[in-house]
């Protein structure tokens, strides 16, 4: 589990284009490190006791959403002076707000939240940086800067924009490739789908030909069935961009099924064990892109950063940045030792 | 126990009504859908769609939902509704997983209890709870999945060693998925139970005229019961089908099926409001949605124009209903 936080550290340093910090800010360290610096924001800086956080996503109806909650989890409970509340488990925006209301009413120092939407939790959000309780934003941006203190998110263009490289240089710019998207419609959806076909474009003009892009929404099951139609439909097929490592199995079970798993390679995204494991064996599962849920952890530090007023020790800004985007790096047999504590 | 508003119209307050004559017409109405398919798809996609390969192809992947299907046309026989379907599934696969390292039969035994006892609650809830079936079903729907995410730990679990479970999903018997031989033994199985004994009268007669079929001596709790049960253990069968395509077995599989099964079953010609059921009309409109699906992937069309398309059949498919009263 620590490697799992230094490596957590690490990525966000590397996003920062910084040295690691260390990760020697642990419970002990700011119980003596009290000159308390000021942040930029409204709420109070609080030293002694307990730091409350009241933590909110939406239902884990998903691995990576699972290890988000799970790793906040983790984190306040090893930071040992966090006191969380989670709350979790809604499907729709307007339960997750009511969730976030109950949280505001209990007074918690810090609101750390993955927002189902965004525009529908913004108003929360804001009644509660209203009311002094500095918001952390993960993953999905809220668009009015005033609805949050600091944001982490992960980097979806940045998936799709290292796959295209991925793929142009596996390829040497010719081929036909398979894009099997994420839920039709969504941001995150539309910006890995972006960011691919931008690099491939950049990189190979039209050398590398998409032949089919269909959506499979995050599920393994709708991605062996979308697949299998596929690959009727596709005779002679390079590669696979997948857009989820949950859904790639699906893909990946579509491609075997058919025998056809020396005709082509495939990748993932969000870095998966299952994933992880699969390519360190070779073959078919050549690479994945990490959309890290260790943020859900480092989003807590932050929380906890700004409201005992103090900011990251390798930063020469006193206070907590507002902005921090980790990095999709991208794994393959090379490097996955390097990053497999990372998978969930 | 008060009728169904429905049940008086016509002539459904005979207690054993034969569900004959004038569903004949949807189903002559669905073959020539089916046939239109297969026409525009040939040539459409002249390499691909028309194919053996590719008709084997689709007769697997309808056989999932087709199950669901079949389990769901009793059901909505009866006028109920299983909402649960999707998340059983679900259930059910993870239920198998966790006897997974014991092999085949136990993965494939421990997913059947799953759904037996799934079904088992819905079935009580609704039969002798008097709960209405949607908000029985609803309950289940969200228990279930919340089920599957636990015992699973949120994490799916590989079966790629169990043979036994894979063969479901990707073997074959004289060249035919066995995963489609499933699919078509319960059709057939479930036709004959619906047309030719006296419980498919019974659950028919229980839609069409809930106290006429009491008075008539059809102990109604206990057909009602049944179809819960029936529902329980399709979706147990359609776990195994899938999970042996996936080669494993994960919480997060099932989503929406329930509405997939319910569309096929009423395009078929089924009555939601129970009374009137088809196998044959339901086996056709899991294999209608199906070839839609099929086609429009081939063609590689954008999931907005397969959504509106998926919806207008639908639609067109209730509104001849509509025109045959």
């Amino acid at each position: 589990m620590s490697i799992k936080h230094i490596a957590g550290a690490l990525s966000l340093s590397l996003a920062l284009g910084l040295a690691a910090c260390g990760g020697d800010d642990s419970s002990s360290s700011d119980a003596g490190d009290n000159q308390s610096k000021p942040t930029s924001g409204s709420s109070a800086t609080k030293t002694d006791g307990p730091v409350k956080i009241a933590f909110s996503a939406p239902g884990a109806d998903h691995g990576w959403m699972a290890a988000i909650t799970e790793n906040a989890r983790n984190e306040a409970e090893k930071l040992g002076d966090v006191e969380l509340k989670v709350a979790e488990g809604v499907t729709d925006s307007a339960a997750q707000a009511d969730q976030v209301e109950t949280l505001i009413a209990g007074k918690p120092d810090a609101l750390v939240i993955l927002p189902n939407e965004p525009d529908a939790l913004m108003p929360v959000a804001q009644k509660a940086m209203a009311a002094g309780i500095p918001v952390i934003d993960i993953d999905r941006e809220f668009t009015e800067q005033g609805a949050f203190r600091s944001l982490i998110t992960g980097d979806n263009y940045g998936i799709g924009y290292q796959a295209g490289n991925y793929f142009a240089d596996q390829l040497k710019c010719s081929g036909n490739v398979v894009e099997i998207q994420g839920i039709a419609g969504i941001p995150v959806t539309e910006q890995r789908s972006q960011g691919f076909s931008d690099a491939l474009k950049r990189k190979c003009q039209d050398g590398v030909k998409i032949v089919a892009s269909q959506p499979a929404d995050f599920v393994p099951d709708k991605g062996l069935s979308v697949m299998e139609n596929i690959l009727q439909a596709q005779k002679d097929i390079d590669a696979v961009y997948t857009h989820d490592d949950d859904m790639a199995e699906g893909v990946v079970s579509a491609i075997q099924n058919a025998g056809r798993e020396d005709e082509m390679f495939l990748t993932g995204a969000g870095g998966s064990k299952a994933a992880m494991d699969q390519i360190k064996k070779g073959g078919l599962y050549r690479a994945t892109f990490l959309y890290n849920p260790s943020m859900s952890a480092s989003a807590i530090r932050m929380a906890r950063k700004i409201v005992r007023g103090e900011g990251f020790e390798d930063l020469t800004e006193p206070e907590v940045p507002q902005k921090i985007t980790v990095p999709a790096t991208t794994v393959t047999k090379e490097n996955v030792d390097d990053v497999q504590e990372l998978g969930f | 126990m008060s009728t169904t508003d429905a049940a008086p119209e016509e002539g459904r307050s005979l207690p054993l009504p034969k569900p004959k004559g004038r569903i004949q017409l949807q189903e002559y109405a669905l073959v020539g859908v089916v046939a239109l398919i297969l026409i525009v798809g040939a040539i459409l996609e002249p390499d691909s769609f028309l194919t053996s390969d590719n008709m084997l192809n689709v007769l697997r992947q309808a056989s999932v939902v087709g199950v669901l299907a079949i389990g769901m046309t009793f059901v909505i026989a009866t006028g109920g509704i299983d909402l649960s379907v999707g998340s059983m599934v679900a259930c059910a696969a993870v239920a198998g997983g966790q006897l997974a390292d014991s092999g085949s039969m136990a993965f494939v035994l421990g997913a059947l209890a799953m759904g037996l006892v799934l079904g088992g609650i819905n079935a009580s809830a609704i039969a002798f709870g008097r709960v209405v079936p949607f908000i029985a079903t609803l309950a289940m729907f969200t228990m279930a999945r919340g089920l599957a995410l636990w015992l699973s730990d949120k994490t799916p679990v590989s079966l790629f060693s169990l043979d036994g479970v894979r063969w479901f999903g990707n073997g074959e018997v004289i060249g035919i998925p066995s995963a489609a031989i499933v699919f078509l033994a319960i059709t057939a199985f479930a036709w004959v139970l619906l047309n030719r004994t006296r419980y498919g009268r019974y659950v028919v007669a229980t839609g069409g005229n809930r106290e006429a079929a009491r008075i008539a001596g059809v102990k109604v709790p206990w057909i009602v019961f049944s179809v819960y049960v029936i529902t329980g253990i399709c979706a147990a069968i359609a776990a195994i089908l899938v999970s042996g395509r996936l080669a494993s077995a994960s919480p997060i599989i099932g989503n929406l099926y329930e509405l997939d099964a319910i569309a096929a079953v009423v395009i078929g010609g089924s009555a939601l409001q129970g009374g009137r059921a088809t196998i044959v009309g339901t086996f056709l409109g899991v294999i209608t949605f199906a070839l839609i699906f099929n086609l429009l992937t081939l063609m590689d069309l954008a999931v907005e124009i397969q959504q509106i398309t998926k919806g207008l059949i639908i639609l067109a498919a209730v509104l001849v209903q509509r025109k045959e009263r």
